[in-house]
């Protein structure tokens, strides 16, 4: 299933490194990326496919220090 | 100042009095900085025996655990420790030297992208590339590390800026996401509570981490519910519990093992449902509704659905439970399984017996002693067969299962706690793994036991082997190790190998009463199985036991 997803990040150097690396790792496939660097951070919108919840990536999201939120876009609410 | 003696110097202010590493070329600075510091360092002999030394520092104690090493190979060596630190949740840092910034993408000599390298084994990392940033990065990374769930964090530092003149700048931290008790999920697990007729109390590593064991000991004491520990757990829910079921999972008890497939609400406490205790997580606990407390909101829903979710400190979680008093027959069936399934020491053998000779050491030594293991069958049987006070005082390498933990471990937690007996448990195969050490316990004058189990295999892989792979042996033969006591002479440390069983209490004597370093090389027999055991894809309930084979 696929899910859109909008992120800021903090424009630290590594943060879309490590965040890429997290959506890998949890078994989610990328197939859309935008990426600007706005106002000092990074905002991303991002499409993801995977059979697993989309909770399983969020949560893991959100646990990294660069991220300031992730917001999925199918369902409208911020998931933090 | 110049940033090397702003490491030092931040070091000290947050309480840091002692760190492990080993100098190279790109952290001379910071070594120069140290040379008379009121910090004190303890050289290891490889880089991974400083990761794993400060593990055991701070797993032993609850305090910050800090390494040092130098750019490239120091830096890779490092990496093993940092994701053991990270399976474990261990408040690690991690301080490494990198070349030059000018120098860095050039391929220069010892330059690894180490920050590259740290992104899947440390909860955060950075790699200074300013000055001025240096203060705020350090101070923010002795706070990550020991925050919400805690873990490793890596600092690497350029070496022209650790040679720089660097502003002290206070780092303000900044609003914290600290999750708050959702009310409506306490209502629902105490209206669980409330009706569960066979609860089960299923404890895990994050009581430690939280330093909650207190709250749950209070939880226990009024509830009277059955519980069952992680291997990280051991030592949270104190030995004379009367309703302790001890290890659930492959290598559990049988009577956690069967309580916990038998419970209808199950009281997840800091645990992660990792595949080592739940075996086929289809069959595990399956009648239960799930009770999860947790400060890390990932951890819930990850591999088993909870019906209420407190995601909060253990601190806070725990106490918001109402103690429903456990309905009497499911205790009594609990101690009834408990008695059923205990452990037997009464083995018929000359041979020394490995969970015989574990269980009176655990019996005979201090409560305050600390027992580090590294990783196959004698972690098991530790598990199994020894009783702890404390989870500080059991440190086990479990997410991450690290053969070669052991050693250095124990270096770390005997330098942070000098005045209490630490031993190692180690594997024939596992010691080999960092017994380079010894130099650094001699070195230091270090009083750590080594208490060797040595089958001459490999003996968790042959096991498998035998069991799993219709005995076809491959690389598991061992019997050409070194003598292990001679081996210790040469770090100047007294010793002596026993091979029978009426050799044990002496030995466990010797071991006791020496006060420096000792070695007990004890042989045992090479088909030793470790049992119970939940097959590849089993439930918890399918245990294959010695009887059974």
């Amino acid at each position: 299933m696929k899910h859109s997803l909008t992120i800021a990040l903090k424009s630290q150097s590594v943060a879309i490194e490590r965040f890429l690396r997290v959506v890998r790792h949890r078994g989610f496939d990328l197939t859309h990326l935008q990426l600007n660097m706005d106002d000092g951070q990074y905002n991303m919108a991002m499409t993801v496919d995977s059979d697993k919840p989309i909770y399983l990536l969020t949560s893991q999201l959100n646990k990294l220090v660069d991220v300031k939120h992730v917001t999925l876009q199918s369902l409208q609410q911020q998931v933090v | 100042m110049t940033g090397a003696e702003l490491t030092i110097d931040l070091l000290a202010k947050h309480g840091v009095d002692e760190v492990f590493g080993y100098p190279g070329g790109a952290i001379m600075p910071i070594y120069d900085a140290l040379y008379g510091a009121p910090v004190k360092h303890y050289l290891t002999r490889h880089e991974q025996g400083a990761g794993f030394a400060a593990v055991g520092y701070a797993r032993s104690t609850g305090r910050l655990g800090v390494c040092l090493a130098t750019s490239g190979p120091g830096a890779t060596n490092l990496i093993t420790a940092l994701a053991d630190a990270m399976m474990d949740s261990v408040p690690l840092l991690a301080i490494t030297g990198q070349v030059p910034t000018a120098a860095i993408g050039s391929d220069a000599f010892q330059e690894i992208d180490v920050l590259g390298m740290s992104l899947s084994c440390t909860k955060h990392s950075y790699m200074v590339e300013r000055a001025e940033d240096l203060a705020e990065i350090l101070q923010e990374a002795m706070h990550l590390a020991q925050s919400g769930r805690p873990g490793p964090v890596l600092v690497d530092i350029p070496k022209d800026i650790q040679m720089a003149q660097v502003p002290f700048k206070p780092w303000l931290a900044v609003d914290e996401y600290l999750p708050q008790l959702d009310l409506n999920q306490v209502a629902i697990a105490n209206q669980l509570l409330s009706e569960a007729k066979q609860p089960v109390a299923y404890v895990g590593g994050g009581v430690h981490a939280a330093d909650a064991q207190a709250q749950l000991m209070q939880f226990l004491n009024k509830t009277q519910m059955p519980a069952v520990s992680t291997l990280k757990a051991l030592g949270s829910v104190l030995p004379d519990y009367e309703y302790d079921l001890g290890m659930l999972g492959m290598h559990g008890g049988q009577a956690a093992n069967l309580a916990v497939q038998e419970c209808d609400v199950l009281v997840c406490i800091g645990a992660r449902f990792d595949d080592r205790v739940t075996g086929n997580l289809a069959k595990f606990a399956a009648k239960a509704n799930v009770i999860h407390l947790d400060i890390d909101a990932a951890e819930v829903g990850k591999r088993k659905p909870a019906k209420a979710s407190l995601i909060a400190d253990l601190k806070t979680s725990l106490p918001a439970l109402e103690c429903v008093v456990t309905p009497k027959a499911w205790c009594d069936h609990s101690k009834q399984m408990k008695v059923k399934h205990a452990w037997r020491y009464d083995y018929p053998g000359e041979k020394v017996f490995a969970p015989y000779l574990l269980n009176q050491l655990s019996q005979r030594m201090p409560s305050t002693s600390v027992v580090c293991c590294d990783v196959g069958q004698h972690q098991m049987w530790v598990a199994q067969h020894m009783k702890f006070s404390h989870p500080c005082n059991h440190l086990s390498s479990g997410g991450a299962g690290t053969m070669g933990f052991g050693l250095p471990a124990a270096i770390g937690a005997q330098i942070a706690r000098k005045d209490d007996f630490v031993i190692t448990v180690s594997g024939d195969g596992s010691i080999m793994m960092n017994i380079q050490e010894l130099a650094t316990i001699r070195r230091n004058n270090l009083p750590v036991k080594i208490l060797i189990l040595d089958n001459q295999r490999l003996g968790m892989v042959r096991q498998w082997q035998e069991l799993f792979f219709e005995g076809r042996y491959s690389e598991t033969n061992l019997s050409d190790n070194p003598d292990f006591v001679q081996l210790a002479a040469v770090f100047g440390i007294a010793g002596q190998t026993i091979t029978h069983a009426n050799q044990v209490d002496d030995a466990i004597t010797a071991l006791l009463n020496s006060d420096g370093p000792y070695i007990v090389h004890a042989c045992i027999d090479d088909k030793e199985n470790v049992w119970p055991l939940v097959p590849p894809g089993a439930a918890n309930d399918e245990m294959m036991t010695e009887k059974a084979q």
